[in-house]
């Protein structure tokens, strides 16, 4: 029989072995809705992408090259759209459907703290965006692979039969490896997913405050969009002002900058469709950064959450 | 170090549940205007008590429970568990809460919610395996135990959720309508456990509509209307009528009602005065459970 004595059991301000059993009940809870099936679309796309051939004609030297790009942009495009929408949809799904249910007062009155809630949820939608990333770079560089050795071994054989040097058939074929499977696919993967964890995180935030799901996902692609051409603003109300030009578009620029993340600035990919590589200084400025965005939101959502009355 | 500076031992509390003059005001989104949903109310609850807090729609019966719970903030007043502000986790550990029409994750199986429910309060390993089996016993749940959620009834998913609500081994349950929607033997059913967990010292506080339950299974009752306590105390000191009295005899033959009778009429003179007499029936619930359990009999045989 239970005694009355006032010795409660401590419960810490963090742990993360409770954050660890709601992410690993998230991420399983999301697997169940069977997410995983957009990796067989992927297949798909990525198979169709590998079957086209351009004519040399239209290419010139470049067609081959071409064809490696085009993989890695459907690849790359694929997988940002992937990542950000389950980023999106899964963080802004989890909290309000949780309250809706009524199983948050179930969790809430056990003693979890709300912020081990919280970042267990964030964490279980990552580790799914993160896994379901892996398994999407494993099958780029799969395609990608195979279609750069058969190029490699097309243009061999043509480069050969003209009697060229293998030197200089060497150097050629320099430049169409790096277009091929080299880390920088997997630098550019990882920046994807640093890009989802801010996304997710920015959904989180939002969820915490909003009313509703549709409320949570309007306001978060409106967030993602700032996001994404917030750069391109600052530069053109830059070089209007190059030009002497100053506008109200040069103060909105940098206002924006101070609230909404620069999502522009955490791609790499464009550059590696392009064969370049990506120096680790560069990855490790993103990740500071990424990284900085997610715990600024992950304090204000806390903050918003913390008190709030369900 | 020195007597004196020893920390002196901590106060046994009085109470499991101590709310005073607790008050929660909601304010509406635009129109600035404030209803009040708890107004003042005040109760205790003593250890190993079983306590119903009864009253309609909307008068305030939940906004106390969350507020016990942690789920609100009080506007003023105060909630205690057996002494620790309610509103600190730690007040928690000790809570059980079972949910009005609760609902699960669908995806799991009960024992994986009774599970996942353990690990939050911090068991492990074959405790908590031991812990979860004993709980599927307990609710009647072991043959289902590794079926969804989804495909449960709502009285199945009731008794998961009493169950996760016992999962710590809490001092305090906390039950929302704990029969609601449930058929009469499932309703039977809870209603033993709670006479079970009664008998194993837990405090349980409950909210329910169907009086006739709370009249069977709690010590004490409050009565709350329009965010106000309106009433308080003992069953018995509630439902008696004081100049009434009941005789329940057996086996009594007409000679010997009739003598009572005639004993009665004898002393009308000091205001005593027969009010009914018949045979009392069975209440439908009764027959209900005593059919379904004969029929239950006869498929066995």
């Amino acid at each position: 029989m239970p005694t009355s004595t006032q010795n409660f059991q401590k419960t810490s301000f963090i742990s993360f072995s409770r954050i660890g059993v709601i992410a690993s009940h998230t991420f399983t809870q999301l697997v169940r809705m069977k997410v995983f099936y957009f990796l067989i679309a992927f297949v798909i796309l990525l198979w169709g992408s590998k079957q086209i051939i351009f004519p040399n004609e239209t290419g010139g030297d470049g067609s081959p090259e071409q064809e490696l790009r085009l993989i890695k942009s459907a690849g790359f495009a694929a997988m940002n759209m992937f990542s950000m929408l389950l980023a999106l949809s899964a963080t802004a799904l989890l909290i309000p459907k949780d309250i809706e249910d009524r199983t948050l007062y179930t969790i809430l009155c056990k003693p979890v703290p709300r912020l081990d809630y919280l970042l267990g949820k964030l964490l279980g939608v990552l580790v799914l965006i993160f896994v379901s990333l892996i398994a999407m770079d494993i099958v780029l560089s799969f395609f990608l692979n195979q279609k750069a050795a058969s190029i490699i071994a097309i243009q061999t054989e043509q480069l050969t039969s003209r009697g060229i040097p293998k030197e200089l058939i060497n150097e050629q074929l320099a430049g169409l490896k790096a277009h091929g499977v080299t880390i920088n696919i997997h630098l550019a993967t990882f920046a994807i997913f640093l890009k989802a964890i801010v996304i997710a995180s920015i959904a989180l935030l939002i969820s915490t405050f909003s009313s509703s799901t549709l409320f949570t996902l309007i306001l978060t692609l409106i967030v993602i969009v700032i996001g994404l051409i917030q750069a391109d603003a600052r530069d053109y109300a830059t070089t209007m002002a190059e030009f002497g030009q100053q506008n109200q578009l040069s103060n909105i620029s940098l206002a924006v900058a101070v609230f909404f993340p620069d999502l522009q600035f955490l791609s790499v990919e464009d550059g590696v469709i392009d064969g370049r590589s990506i120096p680790l200084r560069i990855i490790g400025q993103i990740s500071i950064i990424a990284l900085l965005y997610f715990a600024i939101y992950i304090i204000l959502s806390w903050f918003a959450f913390r008190k709030k009355e369900f | 170090m020195t007597e004196r500076s020893k920390t002196p031992p901590k106060p046994i509390p009085q109470f499991a549940v101590e709310i005073r003059d607790l008050v929660k005001t909601y304010r509406s989104s635009f129109k600035r205007e404030t209803f009040r949903a708890v107004d003042n109310v005040s109760l205790n609850i003593a250890p190993g008590e079983v306590y119903g807090l009864i009253g309609p729609n909307g008068s305030g019966k939940s906004t106390t429970m969350k507020a016990l719970l942690g789920l609100v903030a009080p506007t003023s007043g105060i909630c205690k568990v057996f002494g620790c502000d309610s509103r600190k986790v730690d007040a928690r550990s000790e809570i059980g809460f079972l949910p009005e029409n609760p609902y699960f994750y669908k995806h799991q199986t009960a024992a994986e919610t009774l599970k996942f429910y353990g690990k939050l309060c911090g068991i492990r390993g074959k405790e908590l395996k031991n812990r979860v089996d004993e709980l599927l016993e307990l609710v009647s749940l072991n043959h289902a135990r590794n079926r969804r959620l989804g495909g449960y009834s709502k009285g199945m998913l009731q008794r998961v959720g009493l169950a996760q609500a016992l999962i710590q081994n809490p001092r305090l349950l906390v039950l929302d309508e704990p029969t609601a929607g449930v058929d009469p033997i499932g309703s039977r059913e809870i209603r033993d456990l709670i006479f079970q967990l009664k008998k194993e010292g837990v405090t349980i506080f409950l909210c329910s509509h169907l009086l006739e339950q709370v009249q069977e299974v709690c010590d004490r009752v409050g009565i709350i209307f329009e965010g106000q306590m309106v009433n308080e105390g003992t069953l018995e000191k509630l439902t008696s009528i004081e100049n009434q009295h009941e005789l329940i005899i057996e086996n009594a033959d007409d000679g010997l009602l009739e003598s009572i009778d005639e004993l009665i009429i004898q002393h009308q003179t000091s205001g005593a005065k027969l009010i009914s007499s018949g045979t009392p029936r069975s209440s439908l619930e009764k027959l209900f459970i005593d059919t379904a359990n004969n029929r239950t009999r006869t498929e066995q045989k």
